[in-house]
């Protein structure tokens, strides 16, 4: 695993120094997350979301040309059962969230709208999917 | 533009030191790693984080004419 230069100094693998990267990039957008909330002045918060959105790019394209290469492997994905398992529970909550609203007078449910109609039409959520992936340009000057 | 809390200042410091690391550890990646696809992608990321960097320093600088120079009350 671990390659040998001219003076047989150990090396770290592809894996082993693309993963450094990779996690530092995760915890370094985690801190610009928590910069933001707590900015006071507009464009010290400005800058640190463009600072966000930059990272994050970077991370994804790091993670995918990890993925492409074989040195890291996605987790196993949910099984059916799973996902309608969580699906019946959450829409049960989300039923009595919308009780407790009614309580109070905010009746109109906003779950009810055509874009959470999420059984009948799969496909298009999909598509909404791939539209936001392709929403990130290089924005952050 | 208003002045700067101490803490924006710790953070645009904090960021700093992450992107300094970051340029550092993507300049080794560059340099040791085999796979061409890795080493492309460090050579690319280096160039942004030294952006970042910039950036940075820029704000920094600035805020320096909002700044106070004795402690306030508040």
């Amino acid at each position: 695993m671990y390659q040998q230069q001219g003076h047989a100094k150990p090396m770290l693998s592809d894996e082993d120094l693309a993963y450094t990267v990779l996690a530092d990039l995760k915890r370094v957008a985690s801190e610009y997350t928590t910069a933001v909330t707590e900015s006071s002045c507009q464009q010290v918060r400005q800058l640190f979301t463009n600072l966000l959105n930059s990272t994050l790019q970077l991370q994804g394209q790091l993670y995918k040309a990890m993925e492409q290469n074989n040195m890291y492997s996605a987790a196993s994905p949910a099984l059916r059962q799973e996902i309608q398992k969580q699906l019946q529970s959450n829409q049960q909550t989300e039923q009595k969230t919308e009780q407790f609203l009614q309580q109070f007078g905010f009746g109109q449910p906003a779950f009810r709208s055509p874009q959470y109609q999420y059984q009948q039409q799969p496909m298009q959520y999909q598509q909404n999917g791939q539209q936001q992936m392709q929403g990130g340009s290089q924005t952050f000057m | 533009m208003q002045a700067l809390t101490a803490k924006e200042l710790e953070y645009l410091v904090d960021s700093l030191s992450n992107e300094d690391l970051l340029i550092k550890q993507n300049a080794v990646m560059a340099a040791s790693a085999s796979n061409p696809a890795i080493k492309q992608l460090g050579a690319n990321m280096i160039q942004t984080h030294l952006q970042h960097t910039q950036m940075l320093l820029q704000s920094i600088g600035q805020h320096q004419q909002f700044a106070p120079t004795q402690p306030q009350s508040h």
